[in-house]
């Protein structure tokens, strides 16, 4: 990064038009965007920054690097969760500046383990399972370009997810053995957060925002079958944890 | 009374199909790294079978562990088999830190197996000069001149699709951010390791084997060219952590030696001990009890010639 970048991104303040692009969000969107999408709002919410969510059908051919979501703050564009924790915290605000090397270390991987597992079902039951690709992604994601380029967009969407999934080793996996590794995930969760109000005491941090984004759009979504959100039922302190952040940062907004 | 026999004498032999082993390390490949070190800080016997030389380097699946009937691949899996068949090095982990050691894998996948792939199999210095000969001179002949490409192929492929932000970027975009991502991978690895042996106490568990099959070949391996490595050079407790593994789990498998082979005597004193203690607790039985497995069928073959069964009791690579 240039020095005068650098300058210009401590010194201009965070403006009131901060704006984040997402896809539309009662038709188009998909799970995993919703998810991440949520992600960063909630992120900011735990900030105090300000941003308005905007929703435009071609918000996956804007952003900079093709995923949702992504922020437009003075004239900066940055997409995704990691890249804008490091760019808030180059404004100065920063949730994490209180954790020592190895809770940052913990932090870190377990935001991994969020996407590594998390993110990489939700990608696979909305695009590897055909029962949910073609009874929800694909019509979805499609639904605001006529045919045939909505044939086109989606079976070509439901490609590059394939692609994807085989080359991480995620292509030869049963539903069943999905839903198990979701479990575990939610199980290894649990297990990091007990009793505590949030990951790492009582201050949320950016690995609070990304597993309130998941798990509450993995609870609030209507999908072909209710099983995925039946497995994280079972961890009561998840749901609470869930509610609290809701009701904390979110109280304004329905769900 | 079933355990004092079953166990170490009829359990179903075990075999590990790996590639083979260079630069210090047993196993240059990091799946096999890691299977091979679990199996040590387990205890489970496994026996070590190069693919080296043969026609699975193409059509193989590495590492795979084969066992009876069965055939497990990917090494989460392996590791799994292994644990279900009490070969469990987690045992005394908390669930909090299985929760952690989860988490810490991940971090390993998502963050420094990319770089890892790209300093072997992308970038042009290390792969001309020390990868595609190295894999081309273990596979046979017309294999060489497959083997390499496929697996760099393979691996440029993942690293773009999981890395790749869009379709239309190549491999300068994302060479960047990988590489960063794997030196703040290292240095949070060495936070969190400290100035422990291992990561979580005294005793060695999953996560351990996980990082030595990623970092050892990083830190081992002859490469030409690699600021990877030489961050890596720097962080002293990582690079201590796999010399310390090196020398307490690996190092009769690499040296060869031949001497009578104490995990076997160790093995044969505990069945003769549960014996004496089923048949009768006086002295002058062990002798008697001893005298009559040495001589009985089954261990024929440890007696004559200690060479060929030190070969496979020893799992060495082939000499």
């Amino acid at each position: 990064m240039s020095i005068k970048l650098f300058i210009t991104l401590v010194s201009t303040p965070w403006p009131e038009s901060a704006t984040l692009y997402q896809p539309l969000k009662e038709d188009q969107i998909l799970l995993s965007d919703c998810a991440s999408s949520l992600a960063v709002q909630a992120y900011l919410r735990m900030c105090g920054l300000p941003v308005q969510v905007v929703c435009r059908a071609n918000a996956e051919y804007m952003s900079p690097s093709g995923k949702i979501p992504f922020i437009h703050v003075g004239n900066q564009v940055v997409s995704e969760l990691g890249p804008i924790v490091q760019f808030t915290k180059a404004k100065g605000n920063s949730l994490s500046d209180g954790l020592d090397d190895i809770q940052r270390a913990e932090m870190k991987a377990y935001m991994e383990l969020v996407n590594n597992m998390l993110l990489t079902a939700e990608l696979y039951i909305q695009w590897c399972d055909d029962a949910t690709a073609a009874e929800i992604s694909r019509p979805r994601y499609s639904s605001p370009y006529s045919w045939p380029l909505s044939n086109i967009l989606a079976y070509q969407k439901q490609w590059e997810v394939r692609r994807k999934m085989n080359a991480v080793g995620w292509g030869g996996k049963t539903l069943e053995q999905v839903y198990e590794d979701v479990n575990q995930c939610c199980q290894a969760l649990s297990q990091r957060l007990g009793t505590q109000p949030y990951f790492f005491n009582k201050q949320p941090t950016e690995l609070d925002a990304l597993v309130f984004g998941h798990l509450f759009t993995i609870l609030t979504t209507r999908l072909t079958s209710t099983e995925l959100a039946e497995r994280i039922k079972s961890y009561s302190n998840l749901l609470s944890f869930c509610r609290r952040i809701e009701q904390t940062y979110f109280e304004d907004k329905s769900s | 009374l079933k355990t004092a026999f079953s166990e170490p004498n009829m359990a179903a032999a075990m075999e590990l199909r790996c590639w083979g082993g260079d630069w210090g390390l047993p196993s240059v490949h990091s799946e096999s790294l890691i299977v091979q070190a679990y199996a040590k800080f387990s205890g489970a016997k496994v026996k070590v079978v190069p693919i080296d030389w043969t026609w699975k380097t193409l059509t193989a699946t590495v590492p795979e562990l084969l066992c009876g009937d069965s055939a497990v691949q990917e090494p989460t899996n392996i590791l799994n088999y292994l644990r279900k068949q009490r070969f469990n090095a987690d045992y005394e982990l908390t669930a909090r830190q299985g929760a952690d050691t989860m988490a810490y894998i991940a971090l390993l996948e998502e963050k420094l197996r990319p770089a890892l792939l790209h300093t072997f199999w992308v970038d042009a210095e290390n792969y001309a000069n020390l990868t595609r000969p190295w894999f081309a001179s273990r596979s046979p002949f017309p294999l060489n001149f497959l083997v390499p490409s496929h697996h760099a192929n393979t691996a440029l492929s993942r690293i773009l699709l999981t890395k790749g932000e869009a379709s239309l970027h190549g491999i300068t975009e994302v060479e960047g951010k990988i590489y960063s991502d794997a030196k703040e991978c290292l240095n949070l690895l060495s936070y969190r390791l400290g100035t422990a042996n291992y990561f979580f106490g005294n005793l060695p568990t999953s996560l351990d084997a996980f990082v030595f099959g990623f970092v050892a070949p990083i830190y081992k391996a002859s490469l030409p060219s690699s600021p990877l490595q030489s961050h890596l050079r720097q962080l002293d407790n990582l690079t201590s952590f796999c010399d310390n593994i090196l020398a307490v789990y690996f190092t009769h498998t690499m040296t060869n030696t031949i001497s009578p082979p104490p995990p076997v005597q160790e093995t044969m004193d505990a069945n003769l001990q549960k014996l004496t203690q089923l048949v009768n607790k006086e002295s002058n039985l062990i002798e008697k009890m001893d005298d009559n497995l040495r001589s009985s069928p089954q261990h024929k073959p440890h007696r004559p010639d200690p060479k060929p069964s030190l070969a496979s009791e020893q799992s060495s690579t082939p000499a």
